[in-house]
């Protein structure tokens, strides 16, 4: 193994990272409305789906971005409907989302499967720096499209922190019925956060298509959306340590398919691994772990409050006032 | 918003689930022929072609029975746990989990008489579903984690156990190189029904019966519903919440789990990575729109394998059989959506009861 394959794990691990983090980031901030939306698989597809279509017919990936990014939104706001307006089960209105859109981009998406990519975000080499060994080569010549889930990610910590719609959202996510006796607007704000989220799964979508792996099949999202809903428990619902959070289980799946080149062959040189490990068993990791650490967050929860949004999954109808 | 509200009937509208299930199958008709419209396709022809291939002869009555019985299981786990409140998000899982347990045993026995194997393949499969979901009920009984994303978490992990197998240590020497497990003895196939299905669906049609008297009619199903109601009254009625939940969400996963083992001992004829093919997902709608009652689940699941057969019929006319999924989940969120007027009213102002807050803060889970 030398520099250029490390390289090139460094790189798969920021691509991989990047589509993680926008999702799992939409994902957060529903969350802490107080509505779960385990619809993210079929958002990301319906993402995907419109992006590469921009792509192609206007080369522009950015244009192909914005585009998924109100698809997605308009599509995500099913679930807040029926879910927070009209007060259906959470669960069942997210997964429902999910089976819808993966249909649906399929649908749509069927005679795009062997139409060629033609736009991709390209990467930003960022002037000088794009030289520094190591680090030139990844993360100083990444896609905009990262740097925009970075921004996004400091965004989103500053608005839920430091700001007074932040703090309305968490009051929401929190208990609704007493946001609501305070006078903060319950159900408009789940939709909107419903809608925002789904916005950044879209965008996800589109990086999928647009960067990570271009082209679109109906298998393009492989459970990865299943990840990001793993990610905002895994990070606790923290902008940070999602961020931590994707870094890590985008680095299992940029490594899942590279292990084979870490094993030590006769006469090699440099890093090698004495010993096998199975891809399969990497593949699991992301899940693996995210139930560890639901377990963990169940055991703290018993000194401590816990550190999800206490209203999620919640129903919240005002029937009298 | 705008003056109206939302008002709790004393009582929900009777027949209101079965009127939302007609709204919601007539939305996702009307959706479902724009979109067939747009893709150049005559939707009266698409939909004509889907009913007669689905429901027009006994083999296409068959076909769409044999399809049902995986999402009919399936559903049933879903609704037996969510008669007490529980979601088991986890069949998808469990029925890959089954259909290993099943593949395992006839590995074992490929030499055993047909009256044996078929008997302790399902049986397997059974305990496959089982295991799977014991953790997360250990862990919800034990800990109060939520079994939401537990049993969810193990889906993605049973589909990679069963790509490991067909890929590795399972992979047929003979299958050309395709990710398939060696195709299963000839007597380990579930004997004939009609047409063709096979006694598959009896055995779905009977476990069925057995819940739908036990929820209705037993303790043990009185019991569920107190202890999902709350947490309170469970503790007054003398009924232990813990084992509860642990028993109700290992049944769940057994109950997958045999959906599992009748697919690979009827329709399937080995074991594949897409196993399950989306019938745990599908399961949980199911479930969600008989209000997690064994009788509707039933009725739910033959309509939604009629509208699976159809998608695949439909394909002959250029139509994407992901047309089926479309339609399943509009008659979802139409049936979502139209069920609100059974169980409220929407007036202009005025007051009404408050809503029952429903679960007690014990049983709640923590995220």
């Amino acid at each position: 193994m030398n520099e250029q394959t490390i390289i090139g794990l460094l790189v798969s691990v920021i691509e991989f990272g990047t589509l993680l983090y926008l999702a799992a980031l939409g994902e957060m901030i529903a969350e802490k409305s107080g509505v779960l939306n385990l619809g993210v698989e079929g958002m990301m597809a319906m993402g995907g789906v419109s992006a590469f279509w921009v792509g192609v017919e206007t080369g522009n990936p950015w244009l192909a971005l914005v585009f998924a990014a109100v698809v997605v939104a308009i599509f995500a706001s099913i679930h807040g409907v029926v879910s927070v307006a009209i007060g259906a089960d959470q669960v069942v209105s997210g997964l429902a989302l999910t089976i819808l859109g993966l249909g649906l981009a399929a649908f749509l998406g069927e005679d795009l499967v062997f139409e060629a990519p033609r736009a991709a975000f390209a990467n930003f080499e960022l002037g000088p720096l794009a030289d520094i060994p190591w680090l030139g080569e990844t993360i100083f010549s990444m896609t905009l499209v990262s740097w925009l889930a970075l921004a996004l990610g400091g965004a989103t910590w500053f608005v839920l922190n430091r700001t007074r719609a932040g703090l309305s959202l968490r009051a929401v996510g929190e208990s609704a019925a007493t946001a609501d006796a305070a006078g903060t607007p319950v159900v408009r704000i789940r939709l909107i956060a419903v809608a925002i989220g789904g916005a950044l799964a879209g965008m996800a979508g589109a990086y999928l298509t647009l960067k990570l792996a271009p082209g679109w099949s109906e298998l393009s999202t492989a459970g990865r959306g299943w990840i990001a809903v793993a990610l905002v428990i895994f990070g606790a619902w923290r902008p940070g340590r999602v961020l931590v959070g994707s870094v890590l289980f985008g680095g299992l799946l940029a490594l899942e398919p590279r292990l084979q080149t870490f094993r030590c062959q006769p006469g090699q040189e440099g890093l090698c691994l004495g010993f096998e490990i199975d891809p399969i068993i990497v593949s699991m990791l992301p899940y693996i772990l995210t139930i560890v650490v639901l377990i963990l967050i169940s055991i703290r929860a018993r000194h401590r409050p816990s550190v999800a949004p206490a209203a999620i999954g919640q129903v919240y109808r005002r029937e009298e006032r | 918003m705008f003056g109206y509200r939302f008002i709790r009937r004393e009582r929900p509208l009777p027949g209101g689930q079965v009127a939302a299930f007609a709204a919601g199958v007539l939305i996702a008709l009307l959706v479902g022929a724009v979109l067939l419209v747009a893709s150049g396709n005559d939707p009266f022809e698409a939909y004509a072609k889907m009913f007669d291939a689905s429901f027009g002869s006994w083999r296409a009555l068959s076909t769409t029975l044999t399809r049902a019985v995986p999402l009919g299981l399936a559903g049933l786990a879903v609704a037996v746990a969510g008669t007490m409140g529980l979601w088991n998000i986890g069949a998808e899982g469990q029925i890959i989990a089954g259909a290993i347990g099943a593949a395992w045993i006839a590995r074992l026995g490929p030499d055993l008489a047909g009256p044996i194997l078929i008997p302790a393949m399902l049986i397997a499969a059974i305990a496959g579903g089982a295991i799977l979901a014991l953790g997360p009920a250990l862990a919800r009984a034990r800990l109060g984690v939520n079994e939401i994303i537990t049993t969810l978490m193990l889906n993605e992990v049973a589909i990679r156990v069963v790509r490991y197998l067909v890929n590795g240590p399972w992979k047929d020497p003979e299958g050309q190189g395709f990710p398939i497990a060696p195709v299963l003895p000839e007597q380990s196939r579930l004997p004939d029904f009609f047409s063709r299905a096979n006694i598959g669906v009896l055995i779905a049609a009977f476990v069925l019966l057995i819940f739908g008297y036990y929820a209705s009619r037993s303790r043990w199903g009185y019991e569920l519903k107190i202890a999902g109601s709350s947490a309170e009254a469970a503790k007054y009625v003398g009924v232990s919440l813990k084992a509860k939940i642990l028993t109700v969400l290992v049944l769940s996963g057994a109950i997958a789990g045999l959906a599992g083992g009748i697919e690979l001992t009827g329709s399937a004829d080995r074991l594949v990575e897409g196993v399950a093919n989306g019938w745990g997902y599908a399961g949980i709608i199911v479930a969600a729109l008989a209000l997690m009652r064994p009788s509707g689940v039933a009725a739910v699941a033959v309509a939604f394998g009629a509208v699976q057969v159809g998608g695949l019929a439909i394909q002959t006319l250029g139509v994407p059989a992901a047309i089926s999924d479309i339609i399943q989940a509009l008659i979802l969120f139409g049936a979502l959506s139209a069920a609100v007027f059974s169980t409220y009213k929407l007036t202009r102002g005025g007051l009404g009861a408050a809503e029952p807050t429903g679960q007690d803060e014990d049983a709640r889970a923590t995220v």
